[in-house]
């Protein structure tokens, strides 16, 4: 029935897929949320042509389907641009520009939920946009952030098994290299599941109580 | 010393009234897409001087305070503040261009107060007030904070300093937010409806910050609906209808003998509401004279 030395006998390539898929969720996380910062900033420009650029990108890679972006940076690029690009450059740019159009979404609902008698109050004390924004304004986003980050941060540690279809060594690439020679699918892909489930599930419950700390201060 | 002296001397204010302008409004014209809100205003308050204006809901009074510190730009007009233009357009849309760290610089020698109190709730009260010393003026530390604790003092709120925003009642809200104000030292302090946000029973305590620091020289500018405190505190009431001072001057003169129709109907509501008080406080004097 159910063979779980396929799992045993196999545990350091599910290993080394975990490492791969965890390496490229923090990494296209932290560049994600950079690009969301800039991106979620220049949409709260006053400056129209910024504004508009903004929603392009946002638009643009929230609504084409990861997978789609993903082989178009890998395939696509060298074709038309001559940019050579490696799987793990792919990858990664794919995943980053994708995360980081949420992120900019979830910035901008979250500044623009500040109250703008706080923008009132510090301008008239003679702060500047910048002083503003970094003493004012962010902090006060960044807690109604909290939860929308971190969930958009766990569909996109889930996201990354994309990254198996441009034949980066993630888990799920390891997961379907090992079915193919032991020819036991079912006892992989269920040890992926449990696999991302108990990181998930602790990441979540503690985006909760961070949450609730939150909203208390 | 009185509290009001030492409200003076952190101020830095002038006790004695003087005729030098510290603040000039020249043709403030104000609109909101097609809608017309301010049509030309000219206002000059010299130092010491306690300014009230009043006029009914959209007769403009918010919005001209707001443009005294541009949070409304205005479409033309001119506003020098202590001898320093912080915004000159004319109608044809010549005029000086003001580089926005210098409008920073001008608009932080006013103070201002608003309805919803505005605090940030992620600082201390203490923070609140050291924000602007500390970050737009670049004051030590130390020094802000030293600066702050007094001024929360005179406030009454010594025992208050460490408390977030929501642990503080509307009133000592209120009284961090004058104090944050003041904290800039500004030379024009500008109330927008200060008392309207709060609970009948707190407006005294807030009331009464004002006239200490009306009484220790600080030029003030206030938009209320608290006709008796016109009356006891300014030097001057402005009338606004229509986005236009209609009818301004000392306050026994306007609030009692309004010569503009519509200052007579507005200032006549406040009587009748007073009337209408009337027989329950006489009830009241009767009762206990028994």
């Amino acid at each position: 029935m159910f063979d779980y030395t396929v799992i045993t006998n196999n545990i350091g390539l599910l290993w080394q897929g975990l490492l791969m898929t965890l390496y490229f969720t923090v990494i296209t996380i932290g560049a994600g949320m950079l690009i969301g910062l800039f991106i979620g900033l220049i949409q709260l420009s006053t400056f129209k042509p910024l504004v508009i650029l903004g929603q392009v990108y946002v638009e643009f890679f929230r609504n084409i389907p990861l997978l789609v972006t993903l082989l178009w940076v890998y395939y696509a690029f060298p074709i038309f641009a001559g940019i050579n690009v490696t799987k793990f450059w792919a990858g990664f740019i794919g995943l980053s520009c994708y995360v980081g159009s949420f992120y900019a979404e979830i910035l901008r609902a979250g500044v623009q939920s500040v109250d703008p008698g706080q923008t009132d109050a510090a301008t008239a004390i003679g702060m500047s946009y910048g002083q503003r924004m970094r003493r004012i304004i962010l902090p006060q986003a960044f807690r109604k952030m909290i939860p929308p980050l971190a969930g958009q941060s766990i569909i996109q540690m889930k996201n990354t098994t994309l990254l198996s279809m441009i034949t980066v060594p993630d888990l799920l690439y390891q997961a379907s290299y090992i079915s193919s020679f032991t020819y036991r699918p079912m006892e992989v892909y269920t040890a992926v599941g449990v696999i991302f489930l108990i990181i998930l599930v602790p990441l979540t419950l503690l985006s909760r109580k961070l949450e609730k700390s939150g909203s208390l201060k | 010393m009185s509290a009001s002296d030492a409200i003076a001397r952190e101020a830095g204010a002038v006790t004695d009234k003087s005729d030098k302008p510290v603040l000039r409004l020249d043709g403030i014209c104000l609109k909101f897409g097609d809608k017309r809100v301010l049509n030309g205003i000219d206002l000059s308050v010299v130092e010491g001087e306690v300014v009230v204006l009043i006029g009914a809901s959209g007769s403009g009074k918010t919005s001209l305070l707001r443009c005294i510190n541009l949070l409304n730009v205005p479409t033309s007009g001119s506003i020098v503040i202590d001898d320093e233009t912080l915004f000159d357009r004319q109608a044809d849309g010549k005029g000086a261009q003001i580089p926005a760290q210098e409008v920073n610089r001008i608009r932080s020698k006013t103070g201002m107060v608003f309805q919803q109190f505005n605090l940030f709730p992620h600082m201390t009260a203490l923070e609140n007030v050291m924000e602007g010393p500390v970050i737009v003026k670049k004051e030590p530390k130390e020094q802000a904070r030293q600066k702050a604790l007094q001024l929360l003092d005179l406030m009454g709120l010594a025992q208050h300093v460490e408390k977030y925003p929501r642990q503080l009642s509307g009133g000592q809200q209120q009284r961090v937010a004058i104090a944050r104000a003041m904290a800039m030292q500004p030379k024009v302090m500008l109330f927008d409806e200060p008392t309207s946000a709060l609970d009948p029973e707190l407006v005294g305590e807030v009331m009464k910050a004002m006239v200490e620091l009306a009484r220790s020289g600080m030029t003030m500018v206030i938009v209320t609906h608290e006709l008796g405190f016109a009356f006891e505190v300014a030097d001057r009431v402005v009338f606004l209808d229509q986005g236009l001072v209609a009818e301004q001057g000392p306050p026994a003169e306007v609030l009692l003998h309004p010569e503009h129709p519509r200052l007579k109907s507005f200032v006549g509501r406040f009587h009748e509401s007073a009337d209408l008080l009337r027989p329950f406080l006489e009830a009241r004097e009767a009762e206990k004279a028994c």
